[in-house]
């Protein structure tokens, strides 16, 4: 066997058993759900049967039109979750990443960390059941602290549901911000800090022209993780309100879910708000690859 | 030695800020300990803010026994158990290939594995819903493990590929020289060496699968199959629940979990912030 030929051989070998299993698994599915999108395939069999015919961009057309606007409040809702992590998680996550880098406090750094980034590894599933019971219902504790300023009380349906998911999305991952931005901020030569220091320089200025700087290409990602996660956001959700009441808090995920799988399916549908999620995916990973080239550039 | 120029009111306010923070996650997660103590009808009529009066433990066995908890935990734990292994070892395979084996290939194949990292588990749920069906999949075992092990693929030959590429090239020359193949080289250097990076993708792996839901609900119908995730999921959105037993199942659930995370918790701090920054 020449050297070659074993190497090519080797190569397959190695990468195989996971493209196979990856391919399979997500790559054709991914396809092959943009394909179904286009027919009006609702179910049954696939091959040799007769009424299942090419439709177009029907079912996109009915998803971008139809007079409940669907669509519109679930991205609506996603686009919420995106403002509450770039306007709530990442700045929360920065400042207390920044106390904690600074070690301006001599004990306990360690343990807020663990104990702030906790949330992030319990399933969000029982997170969602717990703040159900929490947040929505007559025996909610919401309404027994609302009942100890205000005796009289009576449970109303809240005008905004909204609202709370968001406060339990901005509770859970926090933490998760804070520990990228606490990792990044640890990169940070501390000889450099020490200079300034030693120049003079306020804690302020030393945030302002070297930690900052330093993260803007961490900024970004963070960024995009957030709107990926937003993406991604279904388990708390389904959880804790079920997209409800009357749908108000569904998010994409959740109304591709209960078009394909609750009540009388609508695969067509399904199919066409998951191609959007796809593409949305796709443009967010040609931002990250241009992004990757600007500051890998610069920072190499 | 940043601390001698800290104004001790500072300190104050620094101090504050952090024990607001960790009492404001922590506090939701023992409230929901303390209430599983209660009886539903104590926690009904009682002060929900409260400490328990009497601390009642009969939840527990109810819910171990007749909430079947054994049996979602044992599933959870065969389903890890099979899951991190096969993500770990495919990873570091793939990522020893990508990362040193040369090929016109590679380009490609790793720009596929990539694009996964920000696709997202729901926009494939039909096509896999129909091809479990499909191969007569539906409601065993395999239906969940194989889709777990796809979608931990990405990150980990993303992860992998990126430690691997910094061993060094001579270590593994001289192997060759020393009449190594490319499988032994793999066995006895590279995987043994990429211990670290297997580490952190085992931890990310084990809690995705651990806290997965939708698939579980979707691609298994029997009780006997489900993990621990569908036990709760089974109260999401119940009104009038029970809520004694609604909450130590919440507990229960925890528990494992949290025993996990007080154990590795600075593996698993490091080894997300180690994917998610370079993704």
């Amino acid at each position: 066997m020449t050297i070659q030929r074993e190497k090519r051989l080797s190569y397959a070998v190695f990468v195989l058993p996971a493209l196979l299993i990856y391919l399979a698994v997500v790559a054709f599915p991914t396809i092959f759900s943009i394909l179904l999108s286009l027919t009006n395939y609702n179910g049954g069999a696939i091959f040799g049967n007769p009424d299942i015919q090419i439709v177009g961009f029907r079912s996109y057309v009915w998803m971008f039109t139809e007079p409940m606007g669907h669509f519109y409040q679930a991205l609506g809702n996603n686009l919420l979750i995106v403002a509450v992590s770039v306007l709530g998680q990442i700045p929360l996550g920065f400042i207390l990443a920044y106390i904690l880098s600074r070690k301006l406090i001599s004990r306990g750094n360690k343990f807020f960390q663990t104990m702030i980034y906790l949330p992030n590894v319990i399933s969000a599933i029982i997170i969602g059941v717990l703040f159900n019971a929490i947040i929505y219902g007559r025996n909610s504790v919401l309404m027994e602290v609302k009942r100890l300023f205000n005796p009289a009380a009576v449970f109303t349906l809240n005008p905004n549901p909204m609202v709370p998911v968001l406060i339990v999305i901005l509770w859970m991952f926090t933490g998760f911000y804070m520990i990228i931005f606490l990792a990044n901020l640890q990169r940070i030569d501390p000889a450099v800090i020490e200079a300034a220091r030693i120049d003079g320089a306020k804690e302020f200025r030393i945030l302002w022209h070297i930690s900052l700087p330093a993260l803007s290409g961490v900024i970004i990602t963070t960024a995009i993780l957030a709107i990926s996660g937003s993406l991604k956001s279904f388990d708390l959700i389904y959880a804790m309100t079920g997209g409800g009441p009357a749908g108000q808090t569904r998010v994409l995920s959740l109304y591709m879910y209960e078009s394909a799988f609750r009540g009388a399916p609508n695969y067509p549908l399904a199919n066409a708000i998951s191609t959007v999620m796809v593409l949305i995916s796709v443009v967010l990973i040609v931002i990250v690859r241009r992004l990757g080239h600007t500051f890998g550039t610069k920072e190499d | 030695m940043d601390n001698r120029n800290v104004s001790s009111l500072t300190k104050v306010v620094i101090y504050t800020v952090m024990i607001v923070f960790t009492l404001l996650t922590v506090y939701p997660i023992l409230w929901l300990v303390l209430q599983s103590f209660k009886t539903s009808t104590t926690y009904l009529t009682t002060n929900k803010l409260s400490l328990p009066a009497r601390w009642y433990t009969g939840n527990y066995p109810f819910v171990l026994v007749q909430g079947k908890y054994l049996t979602f935990f044992w599933n959870s734990v065969v389903y890890s158990a099979i899951t991190v292994p096969a993500v770990v070892i495919l990873s570091n395979m793939a990522g020893y290939a990508f990362a040193k084996i040369p090929s016109r290939m590679t380009k490609y194949l790793y720009g596929v594995f990539i694009v996964g990292i920000l696709l997202t588990l729901q926009s494939i749920l039909i096509p896999l819903f129909l091809m479990v069906s499909a191969a007569r999949l539906h409601d065993t075992r395999l239906a969940v493990i194989i889709p777990y092990i796809a979608l931990g693929l990405p990150m980990g030959v993303y992860l992998c590929t990126d430690f691997i590429k910094s061993i060094h090239n001579e270590l593994l020359e001289s192997a060759r020289i020393d009449g190594a193949g490319f499988t032994r080289i793999f066995t006895r250097i590279i995987f043994p060496m990429s211990a670290p990076v297997s580490v952190t993708l085992a931890i990310i792996t084990f809690t995705g699968t651990w806290n997965e839901f939708i698939l579980m609900s979707l691609m298994i119908s029997s009780e006997k199959y489900k993990a621990l995730p569908y036990a709760v999921g089974r109260y999401a959105g119940s009104l009038g629940s029970d809520y004694g037993k609604l909450f130590t199942s919440l507990t229960v659930a925890l528990i494992p979990i949290l025993i996990f995370y007080f154990i590795f918790r600075n593996q698993i701090t490091k080894g997300v912030a180690a994917g998610a920054v370079k993704g």
